[in-house]
């Protein structure tokens, strides 16, 4: 319960700070630690395997991602954000308010997710391991064929056309 | 333009080889040099200054020396104090003062001759211009010092050096060098017994003449007389 | 035995628990004293992790040395020799130039994200060192998901390159920063699938399970470890050509070309912070190949039967010193590589070679199911070499350097 106590605020301030700072690679930087402090929360909670997993798909892929992308951009103005974050804040909380409400009343509702958690994992690796490759099978293969296409994909964009460079011309 | 350089190779026509090969090869020049370097002293071939110096070349020139003929520098001084140098001098770091005695005359040696190694470039003109053979480039290289103003002004008493040091330092033009010396000291002292053998000639010339005509005189005195 | 109240074993001294017996004995007298037993526990981890810690730390100091003195040795030359004997005061001489440098920030860099960066990247580095286990009975922290929780640490390296090239607002840190990461992403991929192989074979996430499982040897002394099996082979040459770029060393250096970005994202750094940054890549470069001998090279496992009696943790740090020994080697031998030779190599070259281990290793598997090694070797070395000649085909027909190269203008 103590680990939950101090990660849920910790959490939540990284969040509110993600989407207020004005500065977009500190927005980025918050977001990143926001949902690394999830993956500590899931770690803390007896789930060991999404926690970690957590950690290198949202923390080592997509907040790279969402910086790498921020570098490309324009760096942006301070003032002029203030203002754009004034005009774009109300509509966006306006938008998220009905998630808001649906988690409380979710919460509220299912009464056990307020217990305290196990301190052993509900179900062990290889059980977990085991229902992905029967039951979920086809959707592990399709997101397997996916992925590999996209490697692919990836390694074709990577490859330099393999145009020969002209000769220059004498003169 | 069109050389060979700039025409697609013939495909098959060179050697294969397997991708890595290369790399391996590289791997083995390293790890050998590695291994001899602790055995071999041509692989680790490093002098380590302080205690180790290396021998320096003949044709290694710093700052320059004044070189003296036998045991004194007072005495031996090739320098005569004829300023040229000092007037050759691109950076102007030499300075001289003719000796002279009380009356005023010149002793033909220098009195002060300071080079200020802080100015001096190293060009060698003012052993190139010296016609006394005096000054030349030294050897030595540890001159640092913790004070940059008189410990970097060198003065005769660090200039001079003896020909053995000259000797010992360039050994060949130190040699050329002694040889003209002599053969100059030989020619002078043959034009020397020269001068001294017409002068003694003369003389005797003179005195004969002096004799004939004190005969002659004495002869006529005697006629006369007569 | 028992001392005062608290039972003291012998066989704590005994040379295969030595690495324990600082956990040990600070758990003894904690218990000597009284204390509770929730306090003794804790003093026992913060022991362990401190272990880890000096351990690393002082074969970090080593390693700075012997690398020096190992390239110099290569270069035909005798490398530091004047702090002590040998040079062996040059790591403590140099910790002290380090410590009094000044610390400069510079004006326009985003001070708190800069400070952040090298503590970013020491941590991880710690944090994965204390997965792996170095003897028999000598897991740091014994996780059933150790390989998880390695490549999940190691993603936070990432970020804090990212946070020290960015906050450093300058651009050789920024450019040096996006070459980093886009280095490190590129080549996390046949790290993670060639250790995917390994996971495939011995059913099992947890790194002290994956050293047993390379227990015991052939024909009575050929050691079983992953390396010395077709698809092992593969999978750890990619394995260990990843961790060279994973570790940013040489030839794969590119983050702190100095002739082109000057140091990279360390550029604005000095003093300690600078120094951090190195203890970070040598306590990574020590993770990394702990993790390799972990998965390849049958970890804290003897290569001989005969030799057996030595304690375990003493063959892993033997192993360790030998890989280590070999990226050296590679430092002191290869130029760096250029940054689109670099993706190119990972991405046209490491990651097929690594996917086509996984059917090598599933090949394998049911071959060896069938209890017949030559049916196995016949039908997974077909697999292994035809990347090789695939290859050599390219090398020789396409990427060759007399055909590749026309110099059009430096004549």
């Amino acid at each position: 319960m103590i680990p939950l106590l101090i990660l849920t605020p910790a959490i939540l301030l990284a969040a509110i700070g993600a989407a207020w700072k004005a500065r977009p690679v500190h927005a980025a930087l918050l977001l990143a630690l926001c949902l690394s402090l999830v993956g500590c929360l899931y770690v803390a909670m007896g789930a060991h395997f999404i926690g970690l997993v957590q950690f290198s798909v949202y923390v080592g892929a997509v907040a790279i991602l969402i910086v790498f992308s921020l570098l490309i951009t324009r760096p942006s103005d301070d003032d002029e954000e203030k203002v754009r974050r004034m005009k774009t804040g109300m509509p966006a909380l306006a938008c998220s308010l009905p998630l808001l409400v649906m988690l409380g009343f979710t919460m509220f509702k299912q009464s056990a997710l307020l217990e305290a958690p196990a301190d052993e994992p509900a179900m062990s690796l290889k059980v977990l391991g085991e229902i992905l490759f029967t039951d979920y099978a086809p959707a592990v293969l399709a997101m397997a064929v996916l992925l590999t296409a996209v490697m692919i994909g990836a390694a074709l964009f990577a490859r330099e056309p393999s145009k020969k460079p002209e000769p220059p011309s004498d003169s | 333009m069109k050389d060979a350089k700039h025409q697609e190779p013939a495909g098959k026509a060179g050697k294969w080889t397997i991708p890595g090969y290369g790399l391996l090869q590289g791997l083995f020049v390293s790890g050998r040099n590695m291994v001899e370097s602790y055995y071999k002293k041509e692989r680790c071939p490093v002098i380590q200054y302080p205690e180790e110096k290396a021998d320096i070349s003949p044709n290694f020139r710093n700052f320059p020396f004044l070189c003296y003929d036998g045991d004194r520098p007072e005495t031996g001084l090739r320098c005569t104090a004829c300023g040229i140098c000092e007037k050759e001098c691109p950076p102007q770091c030499i300075y001289i003062v003719m000796d002279r005695d009380e009356n005023g005359k010149a002793k033909k040696r220098p009195k002060v001759f300071d080079i200020d190694i802080s100015v001096c470039m190293n060009c060698g003109i003012c052993a190139e211009v010296c016609p006394f053979d005096s000054i030349y480039m030294d050897g030595q290289y540890e001159m640092a010092t913790d004070d940059r103003f008189e410990k970097l002004v060198l003065g005769l008493d660090r200039l001079a050096k003896s020909t053995d040091y000259h000797m010992q330092l360039r050994p060949k033009e130190a040699t050329a060098v002694m040889e003209k010396r002599k053969a100059a000291e030989e020619k002078k002292k043959a034009a020397a017994a020269a001068r001294a053998a017409k002068a003694k000639a003369a003389a005797e010339k003179k005195a004969k003449e002096a004799k004939e005509q004190a005969e002659k005189n004495a002869d006529d005195a005697k006629g006369g007389t007569e | 035995m028992m001392l005062g109240n608290v039972e003291f074993e012998m066989a704590w001294l005994a040379p295969e628990q030595w690495p324990r017996l600082p956990q040990h004995l600070v758990e003894w007298l904690v218990a000597l004293c009284g204390l509770p037993e929730w306090l003794v526990s804790i003093a026992g981890w913060f022991t362990s992790a401190g272990v880890v810690v000096g351990v690393f730390m002082g074969l970090f100091a080593l390693l700075s040395l012997i690398e020096r003195k190992t390239l110099a040795r290569v270069q035909n030359r005798y490398g530091p020799n004047r702090a002590g004997w040998f040079g062996i005061l040059q790591p403590v001489a140099d910790g002290i130039k380090m410590l009094t440098k000044e610390d400069i920030v510079p004006a326009k860099a985003d001070w708190l994200l800069h400070l952040l960066g090298p503590v970013l990247i020491v941590i991880p580095s710690i944090l994965a060192l204390g997965v792996i286990p170095y003897g028999q009975d000598w897991v740091p922290v014994p996780l059933e998901l150790g390989l998880v929780f390695f490549f999940a640490v190691g993603a936070m390296t990432e970020i804090a390159v990212f946070v020290a090239g960015w906050a450093s607002g300058s651009k050789f840190p920024m450019l040096g920063a996006m070459r980093a990461i886009s280095q490190m992403v590129s080549y996390e991929l046949p790290l993670i699938i060639s250790a995917l192989a390994v996971v495939m074979m011995s059913g099992t996430l947890s790194l002290p399970e994956i050293v047993e499982s390379q227990g015991g040897y052939t024909l009575g002394f050929l050691p079983q470890w992953n390396l010395f099996t077709p698809w092992g082979l593969s999978a750890g040459v990619v394995f260990f050509i990843a961790c060279i770029a994973e570790a940013n060393r040489c030839p794969f250096d590119l983050p702190e070309g100095e002739s082109e970005i000057v140091a990279g994202h360390m550029t604005e750094y000095s003093g300690f912070k600078y120094a951090l940054f190195f203890i970070g890549e040598y306590l990574g470069l020590f993770a990394i190949s702990a993790l390799g001998i972990t998965l390849f090279l049958g970890g804290w496992q003897s290569p001989l039967p005969i030799f057996d009696f030595l304690p375990s943790w003493l063959w892993f740090f033997a192993k360790l010193a030998v890989v280590i020994f070999i990226f050296l080697w590679i430092r002191a031998t290869f130029p760096r590589v250029r940054i689109d030779q670099l993706m190119r190599f990972a991405w046209l070259c490491l990651i097929p070679i690594a996917l086509l281990s996984l059917p090598t290793a599933a090949i394998w598997h049911y071959a060896n199911k069938a209890n017949n090694d030559i049916v196995a070797w016949i039908a997974t070395m077909p697999l292994v070499l035809i990347p090789w000649v695939v290859l050599t085909v390219l090398f020789n027909r396409r990427l060759s350097p007399a055909t590749t190269r026309t110099y059009h203008f430096a004549e």
